[in-house]
């Protein structure tokens, strides 16, 4: 074959090939055509009603205790609404079964009578209600319990049955801490330590797309450009749900028996400043008292007697004074100006000492007076240098700074000093007095108080917060001792008499102020108000722990800081040192009386009988007829009371959720251990069979 | 300015022009078509993937402007080299590439954290090395032994590790080797019995992998063709959404930017991205950019009848062929005239190793127009010019 043949053939078939290329592309040219005229009206508005961007809500972080019990979790929750005209809904479908649907709500609801529901069914049927609420709030338990009814269990397209999922935020341990915690809703959060850590509990949103398919469904597409969600993390706190109990107890109760208005108590690790403890209650509408604000940090009041320690603190620190010296109280009244200061009793000539410890109001502006009048600024510096002016910076939304004036301040009079020397004229909130005795209670060191302690994904730690302080040292070492001194004698010998105790021993200081109401002044409604408060620590040889207790406006009579908050003070305190073994050190327990009576737990009979009889402790058992019985101390003797278990059985938690299964089952009182990750499989315990609170669950999950 | 132009860049003026345009197509529509993916994965940094792109398009440009300086001589010599690498590379691939949907098709170059696409390199590795092999035997080119045996066992080896983690490349690979061969005079009986031997080893291939497990590439491949076949409506996601695309896109399009189809398209910036073009260009759009690839095969057409040697018109023609077919299998795909396969547009679609290549090949085209362009004033480099007596 010669050259220019080859050459003819070689361009020849590149000729046809190229008519391929041709045809091919012409073929694609005429396809996009026939799209656009012929096949226009199927696909030009095929997308706007078959798809959308859905988002996929995280999951919200948990608030947890120090020890890891959760304080704030999200549950699901459903609204159950049903249609009932929904088109496979016949007449012969829903006269058929209405009477068992309306029966079977009524048990699962427990709330209404089957005639009830079923007239309700009827008349939102005879209206043609298509969005008919049956109930809102229900629980996973009982949502399971609906789809087995009759007509709901054909599901939303031939039973009309609609579920609508949204998460509640839930506070298991209901009313304890729950201002501190916060508040968390549909507008966001809010308050407490929700607000303050919204940014860690609330994980980040997901988006997918999903496709409307056949039968109303919404199929998600994967197309590999969905966000995953990423869940948000747990906080853990410092709170320890035990104590908090009792301290809530305890204030409560007194709240109540003096008919106060409110009041807050706090407990703080001396050496963290961890807050393990944090109570505020009001009274409400209905005359009990419940979390509603946190004064803890939000109320700023004049503080009284309790400010009377930083006073003579900054003589002390200024060598103007010492313990020993002395000071004549004379007939307990002294003139200042136009007022004059009052102690409750004579006490005639008393030491430094003694002056803290009876709480003498004329002893206290004496000294400071004698020694800051026409020197007033060097008072307030020294105020000032132990931290007392500044907010402690929390992270909790709404901290009231303290409120402390300067001589060059417009409003400074020739009172103020003495005014202020017995803590009126300043203000301070709670928990900033707590930080300042806690800094004393810890050689000087002043501690800010922290309520979260790390931040964690699954228990896998993100971030730790570590205890801060906000002064290294606020006075000399000398100061802190004799401050220790004085708060000792308070309790020895003084105002706190009755909080001395032969377990260990506290100690702390006791303030009554008379609070001037923000309208009226110091008189409202032709009486005073008074806030009864005891700030202290314990043990007071070795301090653990800082506590202050504050009641505002007891209006029964008794209205000293002793019998008012000393006692919630002395019943935190017992309760912490009963519970916290390394507080006892090698103290020799000082109770052998042989026939002291202890609680007992109640239980079951036959197994409390053996115990006792073993311990030798005679109990009485007045015609008991139950298995399960409660005690009581008697003076004694334990005396057993009749006590019937209610049948509480094991739910069926196979195709739940871990958070699911757990929630319902630790609301029951059982401990839970989880194994694997999905849905629960397989639990160690059998539904239906009984149970004690405490027992432990194993679930399996898959 | 045309003087200077044509000083630098060198060879068929058209066709430099062609990779111009598409770039500025490949730019305007990627950094539309990303805009969800930014949205998504960047945090709605639309113009990090702007600027990926960019980069990637520049350095495909450069890529072109040094391969078409160099001779495609050195190709001849260095596409024995080149397939003989493919073979334990694309092995390589099979059994520690990376893994895409399933489908091991990337290395990642040691060292560097760069990763590229073992087909791509083989693809072109291969084309030359069937123009190199057609050209040494074009005088007994009838003799089964001389060409068509050392092409077809090549062709197979290759094909046959591209197959398993790629079938559309790999059957795409066969098809232009194939065309290559006709048109390299190769014996049409001789062809025929090549195509049987194709349809029997893909038939026992995926018998085989049928019968091995359910699972992998094989079940994607046997979805995409059922749903391809049935026109199942409410299976084929992919290719309705582009139909909408093009529906929407009437005649002059949406505009630019303006797609709306780019939310719902799977990879609307690579394998969908014509749909993406004929939505905001309209038919106009898509028109211009298919009439680019199809006046390239022209102007490649025009190198050939110039050319006075056999390698470097096959090698054109295999470049070229390859570029089009590819730019057309990704098209039908858009207007689903083609089952859904992952091929992109060439020079046009985002990705990094597609537009590494294609400058390549788009760069020894010009290499050889420049080579073969009719001898003007300008030849002062003695060696670029043809001599008779080379065996090229």
């Amino acid at each position: 074959m010669s050259e220019s043949s080859t050459r003819k053939e070689i361009v020849g078939k590149l000729f046809l090939v190229y008519i391929a290329v041709v045809a091919f592309a012409l073929v694609i040219v005429l396809k996009v055509l026939w799209l656009q005229v012929a096949e226009h009206d199927k696909w030009a508005n095929a997308n706007t009603i078959s798809q959308k961007d859905i988002i996929i809500e995280p999951d919200r972080g948990d608030i947890c205790a120090t020890d890891g019990r959760i304080l704030a979790t999200s549950v699901p929750f459903y609204e159950i609404r049903m249609d009932l005209k929904c088109p496979a809904l016949t007449d012969e479908v829903f006269n058929r079964y209405i009477d068992s649907l309306s029966i079977g709500l009524s048990r699962v609801f427990n709330d209404k009578t089957a005639q009830q529901y079923k007239r309700k069914l009827v008349s939102a049927r005879y209206r043609g209600d298509r969005y008919h609420l049956i109930q809102r709030k229900v629980d996973y338990i009982q949502l399971k319990e609906l789809k087995t009814l009759p007509i709901f269990r054909l599901g939303q397209n031939k039973g009309g049955f609609i579920v609508q999922q949204e998460n509640k935020r839930i506070q298991p341990f209901v009313t304890l801490a729950s201002r501190t915690i916060g508040r968390y809703g549909k507008w966001g959060a809010l308050v407490g330590i929700e607000g303050a850590y919204d940014e860690e509990l609330k994980g980040e949103k997901g988006i997918k797309l999903v496709q409307r398919i056949a039968g109303n469904y919404w199929m998600p597409i994967n197309d590999g450009n969905e966000v995953e969600p990423r869940n948000g993390y747990d906080v853990i706190t410092t709170m320890d749900i035990n104590i908090q109990d009792v301290a809530h107890q305890a204030l409560y109760n007194q709240l109540s028996r003096h008919n106060a208005s409110h009041g807050t108590a706090i407990l703080m690790e001396v050496k963290t400043g961890d807050i393990r403890a944090i109570v505020n209650l009001k009274r409400n509408s209905q005359g009990t008292y419940s979390e509603q604000y946190n004064y803890a940090i939000g109320e700023r009041t004049e503080p009284g007697s309790t400010f009377k320690l930083p006073s003579l603190m900054v003589a002390l620190e200024d060598g103007f004074i010492d313990l020993d010296d002395s000071i004549d109280t004379g007939n307990g009244m002294v003139r200042y100006h136009d007022i004059v200061v009052r102690d409750t009793r004579v006490h005639g000539k008393l030491t430094v000492q003694e002056v803290f410890e009876v709480s003498s109001n004329v002893g206290v502006t004496k000294l400071i007076t004698q020694y800051y009048t026409g020197n007033e600024d060097r008072f307030v510096k020294g105020l000032k240098r132990m931290g007392l002016t500044e907010k402690l910076g929390l992270e909790i939304k709404g901290e009231r700074a303290p409120y402390i004036m300067f001589p060059t301040d417009t409003l400074w009079s020739g009172v103020s000093l003495p005014m202020m020397s017995y803590g009126y004229e300043v203000a301070q909130t709670p928990m900033q007095i707590l930080t300042f005795y806690n800094a004393v209670a810890n050689n000087g060191e002043m501690m800010k108080p922290r309520f979260v302690k790390a931040i964690s994904d699954h228990g896998e730690v993100k971030k730790k917060f570590n205890p801060e302080v906000i002064n290294p040292s606020i006075c000399s070492k000398a100061t802190i001792a004799k401050a220790k001194k004085m708060l000792e004698g308070v309790v020895e010998n003084g105002t706190a008499k009755n909080l001395s105790s032969s377990n260990y021993q506290i100690a702390g200081k006791t303030g009554t102020a008379q609070i001037a109401n923000e309208k009226y002044g110091y008189k409202y409604q032709s009486r005073t108000s008074y806030q009864a408060s005891f700030v202290g620590y314990f043990p007071a040889n070795n301090p653990k722990y800082t506590c202050i207790v504050v009641v505002n406006a007891p209006t029964s009579g008794v209205y000293y800081g002793n019998l008012v908050a000393g006692q919630v003070f002395k019943e935190i305190a017992d309760k912490v040192y009963s519970t916290q073994i390394d507080l006892h050190g090698q103290e020799v327990h000082a109770d052998n009386n042989p026939l002291s009576i202890p609680y007992s737990r109640k239980g079951y009979k036959k197994d409390l009988i053996e115990v006792l009889k073993d311990l030798k402790i005679p109990y009485e058992d007045l015609g008991i007829n139950s298995d399960w019985v409660a005690t009581e101390k008697r003076d004694s003797a334990v005396r057993f009371h009749n006590r019937y278990v209610k049948d509480l059985l094991i739910p069926d938690v196979k195709g739940m959720g871990a958070k699911d299964a757990m929630f319902v089952l630790e609301n029951l009182g059982l401990s839970v251990v989880i194994q694997g990750r999905g849905s629960v499989n397989e639990q160690s315990i059998n539904p239906g069979t009984r149970f004690r609170q405490g027992d432990r669950i194993v679930l399996k999950l898959i | 300015m045309k003087e200077k132009f044509v000083k630098y860049f060198k060879g068929d003026t058209a066709i430099w022009l062609i990779i111009f345009l598409l770039a500025i197509f490949s730019m305007l529509t990627v950094y539309s078509a990303t805009g969800t993916l930014a949205y998504k994965k960047m945090g709605g940094n639309t113009s990090y993937f702007l600027f990926r792109h960019l980069t990637f398009l520049a350095l495909g440009i450069g890529i072109t402007f040094v391969v078409h300086n160099i001779s495609y001589k050195v190709f001849y010599s260095l596409s024995q080299l080149l397939v003989y690498a493919s073979v334990p590379l694309l092995a390589w691939t099979m059994v520690r590439g990376v893994s895409l949907n399933e489908a091991a098709r990337w290395i990642t170059l040691p060292g560097t954290g760069l990763s590229f696409q073992t087909s791509d390199m083989a693809k072109f590795a291969l084309i030359i090395y069937v123009a190199r092999i057609l050209s040494k035997n074009q005088e007994n080119i009838e003799d089964p032994n001389a060409a068509f045996k050392p092409i077809l066992m090549w062709v197979l080896i290759i094909c046959g590790l591209i197959l398993p983690a790629n079938f559309s490349t790999a059957a795409m690979l066969f098809a232009i080797c194939l065309v290559l061969m006709f048109i390299g005079r190769i014996r049409i009986k001789h062809l025929l019995g090549v195509v049987g031997v194709g349809v029997v080893g893909v038939v026992l291939f995926v018998s085989l992998a049928l019968n091995m497990s359910g699972k992998g590439r094989v079940s994607t491949w046997k979805a995409r063709i059922e749903n391809f076949t049935s026109g199942d409506s409410e299976g084929n996601y992919q290719s309705n959404q582009s139909k909408i695309a093009i529906v929407n896109g009437g005649l002059f399009g949406r505009g630019p930017g303006n797609s709306i189809q780019r939310n719902f398209l799977p990879h609307p910036y690579s394998d969908f991205i014509y749909a993406i073009i004929v939505e905001e260009y309209g038919l106009i759009g898509g028109f211009i950019v298919l009439l680019l690839y199809l006046f390239l095969m022209w102007r490649v057409g025009a190198i050939v009848r110039k050319s006075q040697r056999t390698f470097p018109a096959f090698l054109v023609i295999g470049l070229a062929f390859s570029l089009v077919f590819q730019a057309l299998i990704n098209m039908g795909v858009a207007v689903n005239v083609f089952p859904v396969t992952g091929q992109t547009l060439p020079f046009v679609s985002m990705g990094g190793t597609s537009i590494m290549f294609t400058s390549g090949a788009l760069g020894i085209i010009l290499s050889v127009s420049r080579t073969v362009q009719p001898l003007k004033e300008e030849t002062e480099d003695e060696s670029e010019i043809e001599i008779p007596e080379d065996n090229y």
